[in-house]
């Protein structure tokens, strides 16, 4: 099952089977009790000890204990199964060590993208089994759902978290210096680079800046090519791929990223920001303005000091010519040598951290609370895309509306349009290798300044097709 | 030595360090500091290319003078400034760090980074993990280096030659070669469990050394024979001649192998981050790269307190630190 | 405890080997054997067997039998031959990975090689205080690298707030994009790298300045020569060997160089930094690669040619000690 553009307003869209469980869902049979006894094929009270990717590395303590809080109440309430979480970070650059090496913990976070390659390499376990047993187990966004599939039709991963679009993150306080209104963010790319130049011209700070480091980098500018009405990759729909990585939509992107750079030099000139060093270089007051994902406020509390009157904003990625705000999320998979029991206890914990508490109130409103009273509060309520349906997460919402602490007024421009917006789905094969493949012309577009775009988007789409080519043998 | 021993990847393998194939002839080395040492014993005042004759001349003089105040000024400018720097943003609010570098506490110190990267990111935790790989590592190097080094120089069995043959062949094998292999040997060893976040992982490769054993074989050569044989007609075995004889007649080299062990710990980079990821056994090194994205003054904070042990260590035994240095350079010339 | 000892050690014919008994002419027996100390020799031996057998000489064989497979260290290993030695040489990236290897080589040659000897040089004269001097110039060394690499990196900041251009622009210089720059970032990453390794190389230099023989000086100063004629004609040939050593070890670590190009820019930007350990680090360990046979093919073709100049190297010194 491939999840192509045309299927791209579907992860928005509801889903009228998600829409009836739902509804079935809020009755007893979603107790945590149910959950529990549903999935248990292998002797329930065995002891059974499982270790699960936890927080980033450099978490707040306050996420640190709010996450020891939910093991604890997890712990007592199956008291064979022990849980050690580990810090966790995914990072293109040393996953694979991890997975290689066999130190990857028994319950792990991967990229939505990366599933269907790591299920065909024999990477994951498969946990199509307990995973069915949970009572909202068919409820999934099938399209979703279907990242964490194997062509065997099990179930190897389940999206997990942060289910996100791609969107436009801004500093307030900057736009107000500035002499911008904060409540008005930019629309248009144009817009984008009018407002970066103001911004660094009254205030010297970078009014733009954009991931270049590994896979990142490739990643943001796919992001920013789907807004111009671009794939980075087409389906023959005979399961052969194409790589478009010379797509006029990606060179139009890399073309505006010259200009903030070298015309307007409103460009922050790092060519070196990943994921991570960007939530730190925005949490540092050195950018005003950058796209990632719509839940990045989350690790920017977590890990970079923001808070609620930080003057975060948040708005829609720009878009024209049909574009869309590309899309991703975050999968939970278990390891290949985990043991039954451990399977069965790891689907048990992927249900209480990541999803129960989209499907149970009571659970709903402990995890808020624990976050929403953690000394630094944690964020809680930042919108994100449905698991399972528009109007599931609606109803999550509802349930820990009392503990919401992220600054939602300033996230209009993104929340007005985020279940209307057009969506774009990541590329399907080898999406790694394209980003890799396309990240160094980002970095040439940031540090020089005669860069032939053509060329060297020409020999990126060489490389890109090549391991397309290369994996479908 | 410029940027060579920095990056060699497998934990502390002088062996396949490059400075190490020097150890194949340490006599000459050794022979640079004997003439020192005869040096200075003999009336002919320590000196170099200028004679009391020249330094009485003015020109010279000043011209000399000068130059050593500027080259004084150099050094505390490139070598200390950065670590002054880093200690002054140690103790400077992040947002001065990122808008005004260099002015000296714009708005006031603050304890707030080192609090933070103290109580919050649990630098101490980390710094003593770094301790235990330092002293597991440099365990492992002098039980091989002694051990070894004493069946090599003074038991020599007859497999000896062949054994020393094969030593010292390691050092011509750069350290890039082992990484693979070795990361492999790491997660399926030949018994038991991966031994990824085990100190284990970094302990026991540290000991393959061909440089600290050839170090230490040459020494033991030096050793008067005489003593052997007298210990040898008053009883003695191999193990007391080793351990009441041998061993405390060493101390200098074991010294030198001592220094050379911890630092190269201190500094490990790649190793210990394939093979120690978890934070109970990540050493500082590791722990730093995952902290690049935190608040800056916390992370300059941080930097300073894993700065302060080693630079401690090395004031404090500087003389140990710079023989250290010359002997290895020495021991490379 | 200082190495002043180590003087001691003269060079010269090994002296004889302990006996733990007379060496008699009979054949040997296990019992002899035992009795003539080889069991306890193999019991000294141990340590050094196990950890030169199972973490140095197992895995140099090892590398060879990994460049012939596909192997991803969880499945079993598929005997592929010589492609990945294939691979090695259809790799678009080798030319750059090996063009920036060399050009981080020779920017180390050019930073960090000179400077060093002028300032050794300088030292080896001072009468007073040449232990404050080489402490300083010894201090970056001390410093983890890592430490240094992350402390530099701020420095580098490419904003005119950054630490490197706030200082040059009170000369009016800037702001410079340093790692942001194609052609500023490799120059950048050895600059850092001289900071933390030069203050080695002085303490070499110095170690060897101090070995010329004073009566060369004085031979030089009977026959008149100035400051600057005996600082060419005799400090310099006298260093000729030291300075050829240190120049063959310069080439042999910054062929492996790793660390900065990982931790300044992971190689960018657009692959300018990106060196032959980094690339064997991203074909094994990143990017979803697992590509190990591939790695250690490169790693095993590094290596070869670091072994010519070991040789080199070991030749030179075992001609020097001789004479």
């Amino acid at each position: 099952m491939r999840f192509n553009r045309t299927t791209a307003l579907v992860m928005a869209g509801t889903l009228s089977l998600g829409l009836l469980a739902a509804c079935s869902d809020s009755d007893d049979d979603t107790t945590p009790e149910a959950s529990g006894s549903a999935s248990a094929p292998a002797g329930t009270d065995e002891p059974v000890t499982i270790k699960v990717a936890g927080l980033l590395p450099t978490a707040d303590d306050a996420a640190k204990q709010q996450l020891a809080d939910r093991v604890a109440s997890f712990e007592d309430k199956y008291p064979n199964i022990t849980v050690e979480p580990e810090d966790y970070e995914w990072k293109n650059s040393t996953f694979t060590t991890q997975l290689a090496g066999g130190t990857l913990p028994n319950v792990f976070e991967i990229p939505l993208t990366d599933g269907k390659t790591l299920i065909e390499n024999g990477q994951l376990a498969d946990i199509d089994q307990y995973v069915k047993e949970l009572p909202y187990g068919n409820q999934f966004n099938p399209k979703l759902l279907a990242n964490g599939q194997g062509s065997d039709g099990k179930i190897y991963a389940v999206p997990a978290k942060s289910i996100y679009a791609v969107a436009l993150h801004y500093n307030r306080k900057l736009f107000t210096q500035a002499g911008l209104d904060p409540d008005k963010p930019p629309t248009t790319w144009d817009e984008v680079r009018a407002y970066a130049k103001q911004i660094h011209d009254k205030t010297k700070v970078a009014g733009y800046a954009t991931m270049a480091l590994d896979a990142s980098g490739g990643w943001q500018l796919a992001a920013g090519a789907n807004s111009r009405g671009g794939v980075i990759e087409t389906s023959g729909g005979d399961g052969k791929y194409t790589a478009t990585l010379n797509d006029p939509a990606v060179k139009a992107h890399l073309e505006w990223l010259k200009a903030l750079r070298w015309e307007d030099n409103s460009l922050l000139p790092r060519a070196d920001l990943g994921w991570g060093e960007i939530n730190a270089a925005f949490g540092g007051g050195e950018v005003a303005m950058y796209t990632s994902g719509s839940d990045v406020y989350n690790a920017l509390v977590e890990s970079n000091g923001v808070t609620k009157d930080w003057g975060y904003g948040l708005t829609a990625i720009p878009t024209d010519n049909n574009g869309g705000a590309l899309t991703g999320g975050t999968l939970a998979a278990v390891t290949k040598d985990s043991t039954d029991a451990q399977k069965a206890a790891a689907v048990k914990w992927i249900d209480w951290w990541y999803l129960s508490k989209l499907q149970d109130q009571d659970q709903a409103i402990a995890d808020a609370k624990t976050r929403a009273e953690a000394d630094p509060p944690q964020a809680v309520g930042t919108p994100v895309l449905p698991i399972f349906s528009e109007e599931n997460y609606q109803q999550s919402q509802a349930w820990i509306q009392d503990y919401i602490n992220v600054p939602l007024a300033d996230m209009k421009g993104y929340t007005d349009v985020m279940f209307t917006q057009n969506l774009v789905p990541e590329a399907s094969a080898s999406v790694q290798d394209l980003y890799n493949a396309l990240f160094p012309v980002v970095q040439a577009v940031i540090s020089e300044k005669n860069a032939d775009v053509d060329k060297l988007l020409d020999e990126a789409n060489t490389t890109g097709q090549a391991a397309i080519d290369a994996a479908a043998k | 030595m410029t940027t060579i021993d920095r990056d060699t990847p497998p934990p502390a393998l002088p062996g396949a360090m490059p400075g190490s194939a020097a150890a194949a002839a340490p006599s000459a080395s050794l022979a640079a500091i004997v003439r020192r040492r005869r040096r200075s014993t003999v009336d002919n005042p320590d000196r170099g290319a200028l004679s009391s004759a020249d330094w009485r001349r003015p020109s010279v003089k000043h011209t000399w003078r000068s130059m050593h105040f500027l080259l004084l000024v150099l050094l505390l400018v490139w070598c200390l400034g950065p670590l002054l720097l880093l200690g002054k943003f140690a103790f400077t609010p992040t947002q001065d760090i990122l808008t005004a570098p260099m002015a000296v506490f714009p708005n006031g110190p603050t304890m707030h980074n080192v609090d933070q990267a103290w109580n919050r990111y649990h630098i101490g935790q980390f710094f003593m993990n770094t301790v235990w790989f330092a002293l597991g590592a440099w365990f492992t190097q002098i039980l091989v280096a002694t051990t070894g080094g004493f069946v090599l120089s003074v038991l020599r069995p007859r497999w000896a030659k062949v054994l020393n043959w094969a030593v010292l062949a390691t050092l011509f094998v750069p350290a890039v070669v082992l990484l693979i292999p070795l990361y492999k040997i790491i997660v399926h060893p030949p018994v038991g469990d991966s031994l990824v976040n085990n100190f284990f992982a970094v302990w026991l490769p540290a000991g393959a050394s061909a440089f600290n054993v050839v170090l230490v074989a040459r020494f033991f050569d030096s050793l008067p024979r005489e003593i052997f044989e007298a210990a040898r007609v008053d009883g003695a075995g191999p193990f007391r001649l080793f351990w009441h004889i041998v061993l405390p007649m060493s101390k200098p080299i074991i010294g030198v192998v001592s220094v050379f062990a911890v630092i190269a710990s201190w500094k490990d980079f790649l190793w210990p981050f394939l093979v120690l990821k978890d934070d109970s056994v990540k050493p500082l090194s590791v722990y730093l790269q995952s902290m690049a994205n935190v608040d800056k003054g916390t992370l300059m904070a941080a930097l300073a307190i894993s700065t302060l042990i080693p630079i401690t260590m090395f004031l404090v035994f500087q003389r140990m630190f710079l023989r250290g240095a010359g002997l290895g350079g020495a021991v490379k010339g | 405890m200082t190495t002043d000892d180590v003087v001691t050690v003269a060079p010269g014919p090994k002296p004889a080997r302990f006996q733990v008994h007379e060496r008699s002419k009979q054949r040997g027996t296990p019992a002899t054997w035992v009795r003539r100390g080889g069991l306890t020799a193999l019991l000294f031996a141990l340590p050094i067997l196990f950890i030169f057998g199972v973490f140095s000489w197992w895995p140099i064989v090892s590398a060879f039998v990994m460049s012939l497979q596909k192997t991803n260290l969880t499945d079993a290993p598929v005997w592929v031959g010589l492609d990945n030695f294939r691979a090695v040489f259809a790799d678009p990236l080798l030319p750059t990975v090996i063009k920036n290897t060399a050009w981080f080589a020779v920017l180390a040659l050019i930073f960090g090689y000179p400077v060093p000897l002028i300032g050794a040089v300088l030292m080896s004269e001072l009468r007073r205080r040449k232990g404050l001097y080489s402490v300083l110039a010894y201090l970056p060394v001390v410093v983890p690298p890592v430490v240094a690499v992350l402390l530099w990196k701020f420095f580098y900041d490419p904003r005119p707030e950054g630490v490197f251009n706030t200082v040059l622009g009170w000369v009016g210089l800037g702001p410079y994009p340093w790692l942001a720059d194609s052609a500023w970032a490799m120059p950048s990453l050895v600059l850092e790298a001289t900071w933390a390794a030069a203050g080695g190389t002085v303490i070499i230099y110095l170690a060897a300045l101090i070995s010329v023989p004073a009566e060369l000086y004085d031979a030089a100063e009977v026959d008149g020569a100035s400051v600057l004629r005996k600082v060419w004609h005799v400090t310099i040939p006298q260093l000729r060997g030291v300075l050829f050593i240190t120049l063959i070890l310069q080439i042999i670590g910054t062929a492996q160089v790793f660390l900065e190009p990982f931790l300044f820019t992971n190689g960018g930007p657009n692959h300018a930094t990106e060196t032959i350990m980094l690339h064997v680090y991203n074909l094994a360990f990143a990017n979803l690669g697992n590509n190990f046979g591939q790695a250690t093919a490169l790693s095993l073709l590094l290596a070869a040619f670091l072994a010519v100049m070991s040789l080199v190297y070991f030749r030179l010194t075992r001609s020097w000690s001789q004479s």
